[in-house]
């Protein structure tokens, strides 16, 4: 019985601290304002926007299939590409989403230097990278957008 | 009590408990290995047929009823969602449940369908944290459970047979084996 009383007590203290630090992540969110931006404007100025909640669209090429960690969006020139990862309570991206229209919110982000060679080794130790992609230079980029909320426009 | 029943009782009651989660993480933990190193996807099944299209296409060219006589050719009429270029010389025709590569300078017409793997999908599902929440700490709790199984484990045997003995040496080369990976992989 007290053995039993000892793994409840060790189950309660994991949901608690999980608790605690969901209120304390509430407190620290800060109020800022969305910035609406193509994939185009986001890529000239990417200093400007770094570190912004922004809201940006366009039809969605790939969804990463390791597990939807990230996907792409084609901006209207057909051609630029931006990767999207999920960030909020977002688990995954859904392979349905491919060729349908998002609207993603989120936060603009750009690496730093060593965070980006990270990146690119990591893109370039992966088997499945060897073949180039029209997405592949988007996945390699030092920018992203840290998706927390997106919904499907169309079709 | 004395400490090796404890010792016992902790092996033994927390080895029944993290049963499944071994299963989730062992069975995931496999598939995700062969989806890193082979053209493999656990979570997903693609299917693909291969069609031809009767003339030279051109980027240019393309317009709605070329799309259209891609869908009657493959039979996605009713799937069609959107269309756009990769490159100059690929099409790629996006379906409710797959898409559509074209090779505009061969004409080869390939359809993919793809939908979800059953039980990998779920198990990868949980192996990745995607629930996050709740699972985030049950799996923390499953982490730590299974160093005390880990460890528990050592003391389980007396003598030859246990951490003095036999059990000692191949504790040693399991600690080795991932040290040599790393020196070779990593390293060197």
């Amino acid at each position: 019985m007290q053995k039993a009383a000892f793994l409840v007590i060790i189950a309660f203290l994991a949901v608690s601290c999980n608790q605690a630090n969901k209120e304390t992540s509430t407190e620290s969110t800060e109020v800022q304002q969305i910035v609406t931006a193509s994939i185009q404007e986001l890529l000239a100025t990417p200093a400007d926007y770094d570190g912004k909640e922004v809201a940006v669209s366009g039809m969605v090429t790939h969804v990463c299939r390791h597990g939807g960690q990230k996907c792409f969006i084609v901006a209207e020139d057909g051609e630029t590409q931006i990767r999207i990862v999920p960030g909020g309570d977002i688990d995954e991206f859904k392979i349905e989403l491919e060729g349908s229209n998002v609207a993603f919110k989120g936060v603009f982000r750009v690496l730093n230097t060593v965070e980006t060679e990270a990146l690119v080794e990591d893109f370039e130790s992966q088997e499945h990278h060897a073949v180039e992609q029209s997405h592949s230079e988007a996945e390699k980029a030092d920018y992203f957008v840290e998706a927390v909320d997106f919904k499907e426009v169309t079709p | 009590m004395n400490w090796r029943k404890w010792n016992r009782w902790i092996h033994r009651e927390l080895g029944f408990l993290f049963f499944g989660m071994t299963i989730v993480y062992g069975v995931s933990g496999i598939a995700l290995n062969h989806h890193i190193t082979r053209d493999w996807d656990p979570g997903i099944i693609t299917r693909s047929t291969t069609t031809q299209y009767p003339d030279a296409l051109q980027k240019s060219s393309v317009d709605r009823n070329t799309i259209e006589k891609i869908l009657e050719i493959t039979g996605e009429k009713e799937n069609y969602k959107q269309y756009y270029f990769p490159s100059k010389d690929l099409l790629m025709i996006y379906l409710k449940g797959g898409h559509i590569t074209v090779d505009l300078t061969s004409g080869r017409i390939q359809t993919t369908m793809v939908r979800n793997r059953p039980v990998f999908r779920e198990l990868n599902y949980l192996h990745y944290n995607k629930p996050k929440k709740l699972w985030t700490w049950f799996s923390d709790l499953y982490a730590f459970g299974l160093i005390l199984i880990a460890i528990s484990g050592l003391f389980l045997v007396k003598g030859w047979k246990g951490i003095s003995g036999r059990g000692g040496i191949l504790t040693i080369i399991g600690v080795l084996l991932p040290l040599l990976f790393l020196v070779i992989y990593l390293w060197l």
